[in-house]
């Protein structure tokens, strides 16, 4: 039989998993945006090296999965001299992860910009910078909210993984929960629950920019 | 086929309404078509008449009166006091002799010309693939396509798509058949090989209703011209009583304006 | 100073080729299973009953808001609280499915969608059955359209097989990691690691690009 009356006393540990999770989500989301921007700026540019670079950037991170790319920061970066303690290394890897995938998003919003636009920007003397800042980047953020949006859940999700290197986050607290309760079923879906909350709430939000942004603009 | 005696008509519209919500698209239609005729169906854009067309396909549920398509009652059962949808297989049987030509065509992009035009003929006919294709093959070549049979329709001009789309609906053989706006998207140099195809068609006797903007072909081919404004059939006559005789002002007001637009010298 | 051992490599590779197997052969059966699933979900999803519909999404939610790590955890060590003794692999595979076939059952839905209302009409009215409709127009149609979106989930599959390493399905992961485990030769074995699903990530949209190509020919214009 079920029984969830070990889940009570848990809740305190329970909840610090959840505040490393959110943290670990939240730093990593930053960083991958910051990057991301980064990356799909070189992506788009016209010197062939960089766009090359980011291309084979953007294969790797998307390719490998995460587990393996925490195993080789985690095992292989101290072989090369770089010791730095694992809960940064795990944000730095999640960012990276997600910086991938987040060039790909903006790359997809720029593309989808009509050249028109931007030619009658020029003919009207705006120039480089200010196409994008004030013509193409209010258009691409409109455009890639929902995308960005399901790239936080997916991050939220993979957060999960950064356990196997021993940090104790959500997924990390329920396993050794589960363990020393001999209740794993009652443990893992509540873990699920914690998530799914975590994400609904992630989602709901993300709805809730979408309709502001979409209220400013005439669409 | 199935032609009937001339005192039965192929599709009979008996004070049918419909509502959108709230909003009343087609108020208490009546009309009657015989075999063999042609009608037009003429009104400024948001009258009802692509509304009307598809409720005699049945496409649109109609919300009150009867329509009738060869003494047989289209989409609801006749026998009970509640109003109660027919069954798809009842639908279809309704419908079997009914074909239909779309403003957008609405070819099946992944199949070719031939396919299109087998595709009912195999699965609802049952025809074995090769009557299917005998049969399309001469089908497409009446309407002037047999070169086209194995192109897909992104291959075709949008004239060649509508041809093949006509040639789709007379493969099953139908004793109707319903056109709605068959030219309007497409180019205007294109409109008159389409136009000719269902010229030919009603010189065979095939019965018609077309939606249209082409008054010419209404001038020309058609039996009967309906009049549709705001929902309602405001005049209904032959040609020449349309556009020749007395008119209600709507009538004489659309008319103007068609012909204005239509004027390139004063 | 790292160095890189390839005798280590080479060693091991009657071990790392069976890993590599069970790595396909999951991926593949947990593709086909998904999409199976996905096919009878997506048309759950499109029902017009509510008692089917919202039960329906309610899965489809739950799957896509919770970590496959978590779903797999729950499958693996909480089935037995309600019954369900399952061998790793078994439960890896299954787990796969079942997360696989809610992303494929979206696409399936998207794709659906995207066809033209109006050809449904014209399949209507020359007397094709809904099943008809639903077999020769739309589930050809809608697998060209949704193809990069079925080999995009196909290799976020293949990746999560890296997954099944925690629950010691023998899998290309669990394989190279216990070799890096037994020699410490971290930098060999996870280098062979990562190219191994980087070349499964290209084979597989090589394989997308190509089945695209082949089903989309009636897309082009000319001959």
């Amino acid at each position: 039989m079920l029984d969830f009356s070990t889940l009570l006393p848990a809740l305190p540990v329970l909840w610090e998993g959840v505040q490393m999770t959110v943290l670990l989500s939240i730093s990593a989301l930053t960083l991958g945006l910051i990057i991301g921007t980064i990356m799909c700026t070189a992506r788009l540019s016209n010197s062939t090296p960089l766009r090359i670079l980011t291309k084979l950037y953007v294969s790797f991170f998307r390719g490998v999965p995460l587990l393996v790319q925490l195993m080789l920061s985690y095992y292989c970066l101290p072989l090369i001299g770089i010791n730095t303690p694992a809960l940064p290394t795990a944000i730095v890897c999640v960012g990276l992860c997600s910086s991938a995938y987040i060039t790909e998003i903006l790359r997809g919003g720029f593309q989808s910009l009509s050249p028109g636009q931007k030619e009658s920007a020029i003919m009207v003397g705006l120039n480089r910078l200010q196409i994008v800042a004030f013509i193409e980047l209010p258009q691409v953020i409109r455009l890639t909210i929902p995308a960005l949006i399901n790239e936080a859940i997916i991050l939220v999700k993979a957060s999960s993984l950064i356990s196997v290197i021993g940090i104790v986050e959500l997924t990390r607290v329920t396993q050794n929960l589960a363990a020393s309760n001999f209740q794993p079923f009652e443990f893992y879906l509540t873990a699920a629950l914690v998530y799914f909350i975590l994400n609904s709430t992630i989602s709901v939000l993300g709805l809730w920019v979408e309709r502001r942004i979409n209220s400013r603009s005439i669409v | 086929m199935n032609k009937q005696t001339q005192d039965s008509p192929i599709v009979e519209v008996q004070k049918m309404s419909k509502n959108f919500g709230t909003t009343q698209v087609l108020k208490n239609v009546d009309l009657k078509v015989q075999p063999s005729e042609v009608m037009c169906l003429i009104g400024p854009s948001g009258s009802g008449k692509s509304t009307l067309l598809r409720c005699i396909a049945f496409l649109e549920q109609y919300s009150s009166g009867n329509i009738y398509i060869e003494g047989e009652m289209l989409g609801y059962n006749d026998d009970t006091d509640i109003r109660k949808l027919t069954s798809t297989n009842e639908l279809n049987h309704v419908r079997r002799n009914m074909g239909m030509v779309f403003q957008q065509f609405n070819l099946w992009p992944h199949m070719t010309a031939l396919g299109n035009v087998t595709e009912a003929l195999v699965r609802v006919k049952k025809l074995s693939r090769r009557e299917a294709d005998e049969k399309g093959h001469a089908i497409l070549k009446k309407v002037g396509l047999a070169e086209r049979a194995l192109h897909y329709p992104a291959q075709l001009s949008g004239g060649q798509q509508q041809r093949v789309a006509i040639a789709r609906s007379l493969a099953m053989e139908p004793s109707v058949m319903l056109f709605d706006e068959p030219t309007s998207a497409l180019d205007p140099e294109l409109v008159g090989e389409v136009l000719q195809v269902m010229k030919d068609l009603a010189k065979d006797g095939m019965t018609m209703i077309v939606v249209t903007h082409e008054m010419g072909f209404a001038a020309q081919v058609a039996d009967t011209v309906v009049f549709l404004d705001q929902g309602e059939i405001l005049m209904k006559g032959s040609p020449k009583e349309i556009f020749q005789g007395e008119k209600p002002p709507r009538l004489e007001q659309f008319l103007k304006n068609y012909m204005d637009r239509n004027a390139f010298w004063e | 100073m790292m160095t890189f051992d390839a005798q280590l490599i080479l060693n091991h590779l009657p071990d790392i080729a069976s890993g590599f197997g069970i790595t396909i052969l999951c991926t593949l059966i947990a593709c086909f299973i998904a999409m199976l699933l996905g096919l009878v979900v997506a048309l759950g999803l499109m029902s017009k009953a509510k008692i089917l519909r919202y039960p329906v999404r309610l899965y489809v939610e739950i799957i896509r808001g919770t970590p496959f790590l978590i779903q797999l955890f729950l499958l693996y060590y909480g089935g037995p609280s309600i019954g369900l003794y399952l061998e790793p692999i078994e439960a890896g595979i299954f787990a796969l499915a079942c997360n696989g076939s809610a992303y494929y059952a979206e696409l399936f839905r998207a794709g659906f969608n995207a066809i033209p209302k109006g050809q449904l009409d014209a399949a209507k009215i020359i007397g094709l059955s809904r099943l008809q409709i639903i077999v020769r127009i739309q589930i050809p149609q809608m697998m060209v359209l949704i193809i990069p979106g079925l080999v995009n989930v196909s290799i976020i599959l293949g990746k999560e097989t890296a997954i099944l390493s925690i629950v010691t399905v023998p899998e290309l992961a669990f394989v190279l990691i216990g070799i890096g485990a037994e020699t410490y030769a971290y930098a060999e074995t996870l280098t062979v690691l990562a190219v191994s699903y980087l070349i499964l990530a290209e084979l597989t949209s090589r394989f997308g690009g190509w089945t695209e190509k082949r089903l989309s020919k009636y897309m082009e214009r000319s001959i």
